[in-house]
């Protein structure tokens, strides 16, 4: 087995705002931040994050990940992504895991997570059994 | 001795055979007849192997109980194979340098490379690693024993050694015809070759019926023999190197040497693999095909198993003899052997089906479930007319789910969306929608959907299923291409959508505790709870009746679906399907981007120039429609009547016997009890006749259904 099973509807927060604006915010305690781009960070936790100070910003829950543990980084990478991992830790790596747009969260402690969208959890799962 | 089944017959090999070897040892040719290599290079051993076709015997050890079968003379195997096929595992693999080929040249390579700190990775065929291709990338694919490698590489350096020469004369694809190194190969394994006989460039033909019995060469003399060992010379092994002339490809040892080409050969088979003759090249030769690339597509020669391994230096010498002037190789393409579709592919996926938040429901209720824009959607619950008076009539559920959506922000976001849209944003009052297309920089139509504006700074935007997956990119590309200051946020995924559509529709709002007062009008939008789950509840129209669409975050979906089917049951509630959202909106002559529209069809073309207002200073796509707004345009898309059952959508259009058009959008309304089409006339002037089906349809203004609009503001 690769991955645990999946979560659905991992509860956390979406960001998009001006890339100082989110590197300078105050994350909540106990969340974790995934930064998906310079402007956007996805906060996984269930406390709303302070609203940076960007007027403008789009601070909106997310609900729509779903997320597994992998179980064999490695085993995954050599059967299901045709992409190179990145070598440091913490990263964050993003592209298709056997064909389904995905991401992987890879800590610092040698742990890592999957998260796709729930919509397309079914398949990833399926082409991953 | 163990035993293999050869066509049926069982025969011994012993320990260490290939196929190929073992047909030889028991007096068979593995295949038909032709020289053999035994080294992989040409397709005259190749048979049906335990059901797989068109496999190199020689290249596959034998084991005890293996069934082969000749490919049938004259013709090819079935490719059929069984019905189901069980998965080839794929491995993902990288190596700052793969090697491909473990001889003398590629060994010295691999020690260099290693020495210079790369990770080096060598594959040769003799350890099971059979390269069947080189992409950009660069990317090696490697068959296996266990499956296929995608290797990943930054350096290659192709080791691949020379290719022996086949004689092409006349009595070439005899059996009993060997390479030098595949005789050698057979009598080191003990087999037995009767009387051989070693020629060289001076061989004329090779005499026999089945098996060769003599051989004559340019003196004339004839000698008898059971076996021909020809020693003709070698060509460079490079198919890989030509197959992908993007990839850097570092070729050593033989495979890169420069080889004299033979004598253009005469007489016999040049293609083996084809069976195509010097006479066939002389044919297509005569007919004009007079380069290299000509002669090979005119004739198909280099096409087959081989890809060129035994009759490329002889197609050259050919070319060369014709034209004065030596041809350099074609380019050669993957795959250099033959795969099993398993194998072929292996490791690719189609496209992912992404499945709404109530999936579960839709098959819960029988739902018939299609692919339709990238999503499992519900097509009907198994009665697609009773769904429709559902609608027409009391209310329903549809689930809009698969909408684009996106939420847009920011200082210059009025300013952006002016610019991307063809109408205009910035008096859309908050807590108000408009509809808009969305544009090509050439004018055409690519997608539709909705503007609802949350406040000064802020606004939702909404975009067909299928147009949703490329929205986000539109967005992005123009807002960063004109720097402005825009946040963009895709929600398609993350939003669940649910129309609740029909006469009943606010009624069924009110039950679940929306007050009149509090339910947006129409082209309004609110955001309150629906069935106790914050909504974002646009009102809108697709349907052509009063509708609510009820965006939601995607974990309250099923708990507000379950609760509005509930609460609709005094109401005759039911879901409807796509096949009965498509009859209702074809009713009210909304078109569907993709379907209805063409690749090149403008605002003007469907009818839909009021939804662009070229006062606008600035727009995409505003140029190319002021450029062509005086041009006579005669495409036309038009509504249609007509008795009878509704034609196919794709129908051809006719008037007086000529083609004019198609049907784009066809519907047997219950409401009319005739049907009503959309389609295409694309030359002037229009007929108000046309026939479709060899009957008569009628062009009729559209709406066909409420033409005023008042049931979607009831």
């Amino acid at each position: 087995m690769l991955v645990s099973e999946f979560t659905d509807h991992v509860p956390g927060w979406r960001i998009i705002a001006e890339p100082a604006a989110l590197d300078a915010a105050p994350w909540p305690a106990g969340s974790h931040v995934v930064r998906i781009s310079s402007d956007d960070a996805y906060v996984i936790g269930s406390v709303e994050p302070t609203v940076p100070p960007d007027p403008h910003a789009i601070v909106t829950p997310e609900l729509g990940f779903s997320m597994a543990a992998v179980l064999d980084v490695a085993a995954l990478a050599e059967q299901h992504i045709e992409w190179e991992l990145p070598a440091d830790r913490p990263a964050l790596a993003q592209g298709q895991i056997a064909g389904v747009p995905a991401k992987l969260v890879l800590h610092a402690d040698g742990s890592t997570q999957l998260l796709v969208a729930c919509a397309a959890r079914h398949e990833l799962e399926g082409r991953l059994a | 001795m163990s035993r293999v089944v050869y066509d049926g017959t069982p025969i011994e090999f012993a320990p260490g055979d290939t196929l190929a070897v073992a047909a030889v040892r028991n007096g068979e040719h593995p295949a038909r007849g032709g020289t053999l290599c035994l080294a992989g290079d040409c397709g005259n051993c190749v048979a049906v192997v335990d059901g797989t076709p068109w496999v190199r015997t020689c290249q596959t050890e034998a084991r005890p109980g293996m069934v082969v079968d000749r490919h049938p003379a004259g013709g090819h195997p079935s490719t059929a194979g069984p019905d189901r096929h069980a998965q080839v595992a794929v491995r993902h693999r990288s190596a700052d340098h793969v090697v491909i080929g473990n001889g003398a040249s590629g060994a010295a390579a691999a020690a260099v490379a290693r020495a210079q700190g790369d990770d080096v990775l060598v594959l040769d065929a003799a350890d099971g690693n059979e390269v069947v291709g080189v992409f950009d990338g660069p990317t090696i694919v490697v068959r296996t024993p266990g499956g296929v490698d995608q290797l990943h590489a930054h350096h290659i350096t192709l080791a691949t050694g020379a290719a022996e020469l086949h004689p092409v004369c006349p009595g070439n694809m005899l059996a009993g015809i060997y390479t030098s190194k595949a005789a050698e190969q057979l009598l080191a394994a003990g087999v037995d070759l009767g009387r051989t006989v070693t020629v060289g460039n001076d061989l004329v033909a090779i005499h026999g019926e089945v098996a060769a019995v003599a051989v004559e060469r340019a003196d004339g003399t004839v000698t008898e023999c059971d076996s021909v060992i020809v020693a003709l010379g070698s060509a460079p092994r490079d198919l890989l190197a030509r197959m992908a002339p993007m990839v850097p490809v570092n070729v050593v040892g033989p495979a890169a040497h420069a080889h004299a080409l033979p004598a253009c050969p005469r007489e016999g088979v040049v293609c083996p693999c084809g069976k195509i003759t010097v006479e066939d090249l002389e044919g297509v030769w005569r007919k004009g095909f007079n380069e290299l690339e000509l002669v090979k597509r005119a004739s198909l020669t280099g096409v087959g198993t081989c890809q060129g391994g035994v009759c490329m230096p002889h197609l050259r010498a050919f070319v060369a003899d014709r034209s004065g002037t030596e041809p350099q190789p074609f380019t050669a393409r993957p795959a250099a052997r033959q795969l099993t579709m398993g194998e072929a592919a292996a490791g690719y996926h189609i496209d992912t089906f992404r499945r709404t938040p109530l999936h579960a429901e839709h098959v819960a209720l029988g739902a018939t479930l299609d692919r339709f824009g990238g999503w499992f959607r519900p097509w009907h619950y198994g009665d697609p007319v009773a769904e429709y008076w559902a609608v027409r009539e009391a209310v329903s559920l549809g689930d809009v789910s698969t909408l684009g959506k996106m939420i847009v922000s920011g200082r210059d976001v009025v300013e952006a969306l002016e610019r991307l849209y063809p109408n205009h944003v910035h008096d859309i009052k908050v807590g108000r929608a408009r509809y808009v297309i969305n544009l090509t920089e050439r004018g055409h139509i690519m997608d539709d959907g909705m503007i609802l504006r949350d406040a000064d700074d802020r606004f939702t935007l909404t975009f067909t299923s299928g147009g949703a997956s490329t929205a986000e990119m539109w967005v992005r590309d123009w807002v960063e291409t004109w720097g402005l200051n825009v946040h963009v946020l895709d929600r398609t995924v993350s939003h669940g959508a649910i129309n609740v559509t029909g006469p009943l529709a606010g009624e069924l709002l009110r039950m679940a505790g929306v007050n009149d007062d509090e339910r947006p009008k129409f082209l309004q939008h609110r955001r309150l709870e629906v069935a106790g789950v914050p909504c974002h509840v646009m009102r809108l129209s697709f349907t052509g009746e009063a509708s609510f669409e009820l965006h939601h975050q995607i974990d309250r979906s099923v708990e507000l679906w379950q609760a509005l089917m509930h609460l609709g049951e005094p109401l005759g509630i039911r879901p409807h399907g796509l096949q009965a959202l498509f009859g209702l909106r074809c009713e009210k002559g909304h078109i569907i981007v993709g379907q209805d529209t063409e690749l090149d069809s403008s605002p003007r073309r469907v009818n839909m120039d009021w939804a662009v207002k070229l006062d606008k200073p600035a727009f995409v796509g505003r140029d190319a429609l002021v450029r062509t707004a005086e041009l006579p345009d005669e495409r036309r898309l038009f509504g249609f009547r007509m008795d009878g059952p509704a034609p196919l959508e794709g129908s051809a259009i006719r008037v007086n016997g000529d083609v004019v058009g198609h049907v784009s959008s066809s519907w047997d309304s219950p409401l009319f009890g005739h049907a009503v089409l959309m389609g295409w006339q694309k030359r002037a002037p229009h007929a108000q006749v046309v026939q479709i089906d060899g009957r008569d349809a009628h062009v009729s203004e559209v709406p066909f259904y409420d033409p005023e609009g008042a049931r979607a503001r009831l």
